[in-house]
């Protein structure tokens, strides 16, 4: 007691005192419900009759007019509506899904993530915990409670968007909208009966859809996209992949861990796509094949045929060769996604698509009508989640403020297969194919002393700058946590930072982020653990 | 709503500087003041809504003191230990009240309150020095040295009474500070360095070309790299055409087609001389030694079989479908094929060998050019096939596909003639 008395009373109090601010801030009534905002002004639009309508309907529907409509609730339409809820717009978002998120949320990479993270938990434990010293009994898979697993990450997160827009004042209709005229929606209700929105703004979100492949129907069963891939209801015995894209690599990693035998057929002579370096493609792809899967490269699908037991690919060397017939239970269309605009009635109001299906926009994502905006996978650029996070909020900021900027030269690829490939920038062969001067410096994670305690030592970091700015031009990685370490790469890119400049930044030791550090120093002088 | 943000709401835990002296051990005898917490990084001011507690209140750990309301949001103040409300200093409405203030004064357990001091106001008007860091910094020669934008660079300190703009200032990115140091480049001179980074910033190249060690154009041509870069390439749009265009032009093409239906597409006939008698002897040997009786079609049908592999592409050859994907899919760097398998099938009188007959026309060649792999059969050349002398193996084919089509009779005629033996091992 007496000592505890001697000690100064600010002491004592520090001991449990929490620093700085409180814990939490708790919004009562943010003034930021855009339902709340411009409610009267708007009202009169309520009770006015619709023109477009009145001759069908003998009731007038009310039609409220927003601030801005965006068609499709995916990822840049949801953040769009978020975003513009933020901002004080009034705001409606329709999704016909009748969930939240698109397909990044529902059937793409939400899902594929969680397939991969545990398959992976499920292969280590069957085939690398030995050797690590931990020696494990029967090991099961539960491929119910697998996919249990995965609906529970995708129901928490679609809930979540559904909050989201709720907290910003947003608008969530369910339904199909098509284009009535230049500022009408019509809406297709999922419950059934019509409605229409008008908007000030329109926002085009509608994503993308699975490329078919031609002569081969997909059903989801045994011809399956990367829809049914994350949904098989057992594991194939053999699976062929036509398409060895980041897609097609995932899952064909998912199902190879889990047993299947899986043959990727891909008909460029590399792997992991155009963008992807040539030379990590080939380091992927030769580890890959330790794990399992078999790689058709160069390889062109002539013809399918399901209408037997087994699905049957006639497949014919792309530069000549033997033709071959492959078998499996279950084929997976993985050849890419294109945009998806049935329905949307961009006909109705003289929009214009190119040849391709992207609809045109210029550079304020303005389609010549320029009220419509149009951002995502429907239209130019990579079908990338995160471009299309980007573009919707540049988009917003372009209504809102008249001016958005994202930065397409600085826009990171991950591949999530174990170890995983992650790449921002340019890669070797494009600088080469343009004729660019390049330096590059390459660091290996087995001379990485994380990597090393790990026991997993795949894949390098490869660093390529303009050889005499020191620019930063692209990086490549190639290893565990490859997706988490583009970030840094990305944060580069975007500052122009020289490689010099990542190299005489403190990376903590040991970490996997020393390999970033040292590829830098391999790139301007030489690094010192290797 | 109100229920949503109520299950959103989390307690915001007092914490302000002042609320030190609860502890549970002793009575102290001394008060504390209370000050107006900053619940937000960027909370200024606030005011205070209502007052849960009154003067002489006991409150314990968790209770909620009082709400502050805040331009964004009203908050609950939870108490952080237990403790005695002795005044209120502002009461209920106070608006505007700084981060920082005194707003009330407690004590605790146990105190008696009333034979306590109350002390005195320990947060004297802070403002100045809390909103020091937002004002513009001084400018300063010494602090010029920093300045990496060009467009301030026009400052002379007998210009201090005019208000100027705040300089642009950020740290050096480390190479670039490197670079100065080491080559002595004087915190004045960094000024004329003319920075092509984003935003102005200066970049190692600019230093570099400053200092001469590279092309002075260099670092400007990699930054128009970037800025082409980073925008989407809008240039090359080429539009797809209205549904009606294409119904337009297909229904034209059609009826062209009807016009032109009369007129028969330019066609070769290709024929060559192919003896049997090769063929005929590795039949009999087969015969004798396995007793297996191959007929002469099935002879005749695997060599057309290899006879069809890497053929050359004919004159008018259109990409098919799967390459025309490809091309939607910007996979369109791959190398353009220069051979393809063929579909033909000689004939030569009345035996036709049934030959690849399983290969319906599936969706690839419907989609494809009609044109493109079409071979059509001509008429026997010679009614049946003689087994003794050479037998005309001919094929009709259009006219593009002339020189494939002599490929295949060259290399049908090799098989059959000078590799039949493989034929059965095959």
């Amino acid at each position: 007691m007496l000592s505890q008395r001697l000690i100064g009373r600010a002491a004592v109090r520090s001991a449990f005192k929490p620093s700085g601010l409180p814990v939490v801030v708790a919004p009562r009534f943010t003034r930021t419900y855009a339902t709340e905002s411009g409610l009267f002004a708007n009202i009169k639009s309520w009770f006015s009759p619709s023109k477009k309508d009145s001759g069908r309907l003998t009731v007038d529907v009310p039609v409220e007019e927003k601030d801005l409509v965006i068609i499709g609730g995916g990822v840049a339409g949801y953040v769009a509506a978020i975003k513009a809820g933020q901002e004080g717009l009034k705001v409606a978002c329709i999704e016909k899904r009748g969930t939240l998120g698109g397909t990044c949320l529902n059937v793409g990479c939400i899902p594929s993530k969680s397939l991969l993270n545990n398959s992976h938990l499920y292969h280590q434990i069957l085939h690398d915990s030995k050797h690590r010293g931990i020696e494990v009994g029967d090991v099961k898979l539960n491929l119910a409670q697998l996919m249990k697993a995965k609906d529970q990450s995708v129901n928490g997160l679609t809930k979540g968007v559904e909050f989201l827009l709720k907290k910003n004042g947003v608008e969530y209709i369910k339904g199909t909208g098509s284009f009535a005229d230049e500022h009408t929606v019509n809406v297709k209700l999922n419950d059934g009966g019509e409605t229409s929105v008008k908007g000030k703004n329109i926002l085009i979100a509608t994503g993308s859809e699975v490329t078919p492949f031609p002569g081969l129907e997909i059903d989801e069963k045994r011809v399956i996209s990367s829809t049914g891939a994350i949904a098989l209801e057992k594991v194939p015995e053999k699976m062929l992949v036509i398409g060895g894209g980041i897609i097609g690599l995932e899952m064909a990693s998912v199902w190879s861990r889990l047993g299947a035998q899986v043959t990727v057929i891909e008909f460029l002579d590399q792997i992991g796509g155009p963008g992807m370096d040539l030379e990590v493609a080939k380091s992927i792809q030769k580890i890959l094949k330790k794990q399992g899967i078999n790689f058709k490269t160069g390889t062109k699908v002539v013809s399918g045929d399901k209408t037997g037991e087994t699905v049957k690919l006639e497949v014919d060397s792309a530069k000549g060769g033997k033709p071959e017939t492959l078998e499996g239970d279950v084929v997976l269309v993985a050849i890419g996604r294109r945009p998806y605009t049935e329905g949307l009635g961009l006909e109705n109001i003289g929009l214009e698509k190119d040849e391709r299906g992207r609809v045109i926009i210029d550079s304020e994502y303005r389609t010549k009508i320029p009220h419509i905006r149009c951002v995502g996978d429907v239209t130019f650029g990579p079908m990338l989640a995160h471009k299309a996070e980007e573009e919707a909020v540049a988009a917003i900021e372009y209504i809102k403020k008249g001016y958005g900027h994202v930065n397409y030269g600085c826009i990171p690829s991950v591949m999530y297969t174990f170890p995983e490939v992650a790449w921002v920038g340019q890669s070797e062969q494009e600088l080469k194919k343009a004729g660019i001067p390049y330096r590059v410096g390459t660091f290996p994670f087995s001379a990485n002393s994380r990597a090393k305690t790990n026991l997993d030592t795949d894949g390098m970091v490869k660093m390529i700058a303009d050889p005499e700015t020191d620019r930063l031009l692209g990086v490549h990685i190639i290893g565990p946590n490859a997706g988490e370490m583009i970030a840094e790469g990305t944060l580069a890119l975007e500052y122009g930072a020289s490689s010099e400049d990542i190299a005489r930044t403190c990376h903590a030791h040991p970490t996997l982020a020393e390999a970033f550090k040292e590829a830098a120093m391999a790139t301007y002088s030489k690094a010192i653990h290797f | 709503m109100a229920s949503l943000t109520a299950a959103c709401r989390i307690s915001a835990r007092m914490a302000s500087r002042s609320v030190r002296g609860f502890r549970t051990s002793a009575a102290a005898l001394a008060a504390q003041n209370f000050t107006m917490p900053a619940l937000s990084p960027t909370m200024t001011e606030g005011n205070i809504a209502t007052w849960r507690v009154k003067e002489g209140d006991k409150f314990s750990a968790g209770d909620v003191l009082l709400e502050i309301e805040t331009d964004k949001a009203t908050m609950d103040v939870e108490a952080q230990d237990d403790g005695i409300m002795v005044k209120i200093m502002q009461a209920d409405g106070a608006k505007g009240v700084a981060v920082g203030t005194r707003i009330a004064v407690i004590a605790e357990e146990g105190d008696d309150i009333s034979s306590l001091e109350i002390p005195a106001d320990a947060a004297p008007q802070s403002k100045p020095a809390e909103s020091a860091p937002s004002a513009p910094p001084p400018p300063t020669t010494a602090d010029q040295s920093n300045v990496a934008v060009p467009e301030s660079a026009p400052q002379k300190s007998s210009e201090k009474s005019v208000p100027k703009p705040p300089s642009r200032q950020y740290p050096h990115y480390p190479s670039v500070a490197h670079l100065l140091k080491v080559n002595g480049v004087d915190a004045n001179a960094v000024k004329d360095i003319t920075p092509t980074g984003p935003g102005g910033r200066l970049l190692k190249g600019d230093v570099l070309a400053y200092l001469g060690k590279i092309k002075a154009q260099t670092p400007s041509t990699v930054s128009e790299r970037f800025e082409k870069l980073s925008h989407l390439d809008l240039s090359n749009i080429k539009v797809a055409k209205s549904t009606e265009a294409i119904k337009a032009t297909t229904e034209k093409a059609q009826s062209k087609k009807l016009d032109a239906a009369p007129a028969p597409p330019p066609v070769a006939v290709i024929t060559a001389p192919i003896s049997l008698s090769a063929v005929l002897e590795v039949q009999k040997k087969v015969h004798q030694t396995i007793g297996v009786f191959l007929p002469l079609s099935t002879f005749i049908s695997r060599a057309t079989e290899i006879a069809n592999q890497k053929l050359p592409l004919p004159a008018n050859y259109q990409p098919t479908a799967d390459e025309l994907f490809d091309q939607v899919l910007g996979l369109d760097k791959v190398p353009a094929r220069k051979s393809s398998r063929g579909s033909y099938t000689p004939t030569f009188g009345s035996f036709v060998a049934p030959q690849r007959a399983a290969r319906k026309a599936d969706i690839i060649d419907i989609l494809a050019a009609p044109s493109k792999r079409a071979a059509t059969q001509s008429k026997p050349a010679t009614p049946g096939l003689t087994t003794a002398g050479p037998n005309v193996f001919s094929l009709q084919v259009p006219k593009a596909e002339e020189k494939r089509a002599q490929a295949f009779l060259s290399k049908m005629k090799l098989v059959l003639e000078q590799e039949a033996d493989k034929l059965v091992r095959a």
